[in-house]
């Protein structure tokens, strides 16, 4: 089973949980995507994610089935992404997976995560206490010419 | 024969404009490389034409290489990716 979603409003752990979960699964990993108020010494006060719903949808989809692909398709697997403002704590990214064992749930779990932050067309621009506002550079999706 | 394509922006190419798409003729038969340089021209910065170096066009379904032709869909410019 595969969930994959982007949504302006907050992010639910237990949903996720309720997704990964099965009776013959004796193990979940649950991965959250906190904003944090540093980053390269700047004092950060939120952040605005952008993302280009239809293609990224597509793209989390097409990670889960990798996943699936490589851990098997009985596991259960969960991503869902925040879109709009963020203050600092707020969850911006959640993924799940379940297994029958937890070596398959830990390792799915990253994959998720990891795939996700070099392929999903998202961006995220950081405000600051100072009053600025920055887009933060990113990994290339094509290779430079 | 041309025809007009609206760009989609996201992210930094949103900097600083009122407007999320951006619109460029191209030739009927270009390929996504012309498509580039349309885009260049039309930028109105040196920061904005750097930025269009590392990104990519894409369709809802697809990233685009720039041997392809520009096909019939709705066409994105993405700039490198940050997620999470």
């Amino acid at each position: 089973m595969i969930h994959v979603d982007i949504t302006e409003a907050v992010l639910d752990p237990l949903a996720a949980l309720s997704h990964c979960c099965a009776d013959s699964h004796g193990a979940a990993d649950l991965f959250i995507g906190r904003v944090r108020n540093l980053n390269e010494g700047r004092a950060v006060t939120a952040v605005s994610y952008d993302l280009h719903p239809v293609l990224c949808k597509n793209i989390f989809a097409e990670i889960c089935r990798e996943a699936q692909g490589r851990w098997g398709d009985h596991i259960h697997v969960y991503l869902v992404h925040r879109l709009g403002r963020l203050e600092v704590g707020e969850a911006s990214v959640i993924t799940a997976v379940s297994s029958p064992h937890r070596a398959h749930s830990f390792e799915a779990c990253r994959y998720l995560i990891e795939q996700m932050k070099v392929r999903a067309p998202i961006w995220k621009q950081e405000h600051y206490v100072d009053g600025d506002s920055e887009w933060i550079k990113g990994h290339a999706l094509r290779n430079p010419a | 024969m041309t025809r007009q394509i609206p760009i989609r922006l996201f992210g930094a190419f949103r900097q600083g404009r009122s407007d999320a798409t951006l619109t460029v003729e191209i030739d009927t038969d270009a390929r996504v490389s012309e498509l580039r340089q349309a885009m260049s021209k039309a930028l109105d910065s040196d920061s904005a034409r750097a930025l269009l170096k590392a990104s990519a066009f894409a369709t809802d379904t697809e990233i685009l290489d720039d041997d392809q032709p520009v096909p019939e869909r709705e066409i994105s410019i993405l700039p490198p990716v940050c997620g999470g």
